[in-house]
């Protein structure tokens, strides 16, 4: 990243191939449209090539970084859309297929490794709305069309699981 | 609930990505000036990021990086071209369309509502020739749109000029063309800077050169049926720019 801040193309050229596919999937899971992810993922590298100089390695790393602009761009793009509907969220989604299979026999960062044992340490359906929003970009409203309860329910149920994950997390 | 969980409350359900338009909006306002609040999202952007590298990764198209070099070239021409003043770009667009205008109009080339201009210098300064550009607007007072495309590459590049951007909306391009049939949506145009994306690749070069490009006011994000849901507010034909 420092080498792009210097303007280096063939570190940005490299930069781009390690990781657009990770930042074209996480634009695509929340927009659902192919056009849409490729304009923000355009946005964001030029946005990355610009704005290199502001990335802070104290921080976060270069993938969290990223990943923190294009999942807010493309957040704030389908939020201010029509409002998602209960039949656009995936089908059939299990976290367990969504983020255990994939990996499976890999290697897992630390960090992975330890996030994934704290969401298991929420009660199913719990962990699957933070993996529905978080992967999916689902609102309150389409988690309360989904799990049929009051949309200030699942704000609290959020919470909850937001404070014994970071509770988890911090352990 | 304490302050402090408040805060921890809001910033995780920001970086979730729960929160509804106007609540984002406010958390993205208040992060600039709240460094409470900025740390709190950082450090639920850090304890959720590792899902990231869970996730399934989708390979972009092919082509996309070419157009993300090609932004970046264009903002550095212009910022080249232009100076960094933010108003120095907007003067030499106006001062190069002023000059398309007097060569469109010495050329007898206004045409009902639409003026086609020859571009004399590229717009973009890349040096490559079969450039075609066109003039979106109402009249020939109220240029909104520019369009350049390149029939080599098929990348069409569209910025706004004059037109202003709208609350929950969002302008959108069509091309339309008796042999078409239905006008075909070309994306949605950002409201500022340059869209660039190699929309024509499915077009053969004789209709995108004799068809009608439109701008719609659409919903935000772009027309939710695939066909344009208002009557064109801007309309240009593409011209070429270089010999």
């Amino acid at each position: 990243m420092s080498r792009v801040a210097r303007r280096d193309r063939a570190a940005f050229a490299a930069l781009y191939h390690a990781t657009s596919a990770k930042m074209f999937g996480t634009a695509l899971r929340i927009l659902r449209r192919r056009d849409l992810a490729e304009d923000i993922v355009q946005e964001v590298y030029a946005k990355i090539w610009e704005r290199a100089g502001d990335f802070d390695a104290a921080k976060a790393s270069p993938i969290t970084w990223m990943a923190a602009i294009v999942r807010n761009r493309a957040l704030d793009v389908v939020r201010r859309k029509a409002p998602m509907q209960l039949e656009d969220l995936p089908e059939g989604f299990e976290p367990a297929a969504q983020v255990s299979d994939p990996l499976a026999g890999r290697d897992r960062s630390e960090g992975l490794r330890k996030l994934l044992a704290c969401l298991d340490k929420l009660d199913p359906q719990k962990r699957q709305m933070v993996l529905l929003a978080y992967y999916h970009g689902a609102s309150r409203d389409a988690l309360a069309q989904r799990y049929d309860a009051p949309v200030p329910t699942i704000k609290t149920w959020l919470h909850r699981s937001l404070a014994q994950l970071r509770g988890c997390l911090s352990s | 609930m304490s302050e402090h969980e408040d805060i921890e409350a809001l910033a995780g359900e920001y970086v979730l990505g729960t929160l509804e338009a106007a609540e984002r909006s406010a958390v993205t306002a208040r992060r600039e000036r709240e460094p409470q609040l900025a740390a709190a999202i950082e450090a639920w952007e850090r304890r959720l990021a590792p899902l990231v590298e869970a996730a399934e990764a989708v390979e972009p198209p092919g082509g996309l990086y070419a157009r993300i070099e090609a932004e970046i070239a264009a903002q550095a021409g212009l910022a080249g071209a232009g100076g960094s003043a933010a108003g120095a770009e907007t003067a030499d667009l106006a001062r190069r369309l002023r000059r398309w205008r007097a060569a469109a109009f010495a050329g007898g080339a206004l045409a009902a509502g639409l003026v086609l201009v020859i571009l004399a210098q590229n717009l973009l300064r890349r040096p490559e020739p079969a450039n075609f550009i066109a003039v979106l607007q109402k009249d020939a007072a109220s240029p909104a749109f520019l369009i350049e495309v390149d029939l080599r590459s098929r990348i069409l590049t569209v910025r706004p000029v004059a037109a202003e951007p709208r609350a929950g909306k969002s302008y959108e391009l069509w091309i339309i063309n008796a042999k078409l049939g239905a006008p075909r949506s070309l994306g949605v145009i950002a409201n500022q800077g340059f869209t660039i994306r190699p929309a024509l690749k499915d077009y053969d070069s004789s209709i995108v050169q004799s068809a009608t490009f439109a701008v719609t006011l659409e919903p935000e994000g772009g027309s939710p049926t695939g066909a344009p849901t208002s009557a064109p507010l801007w309309t240009g034909r593409l011209v070429q720019a270089t010999p």
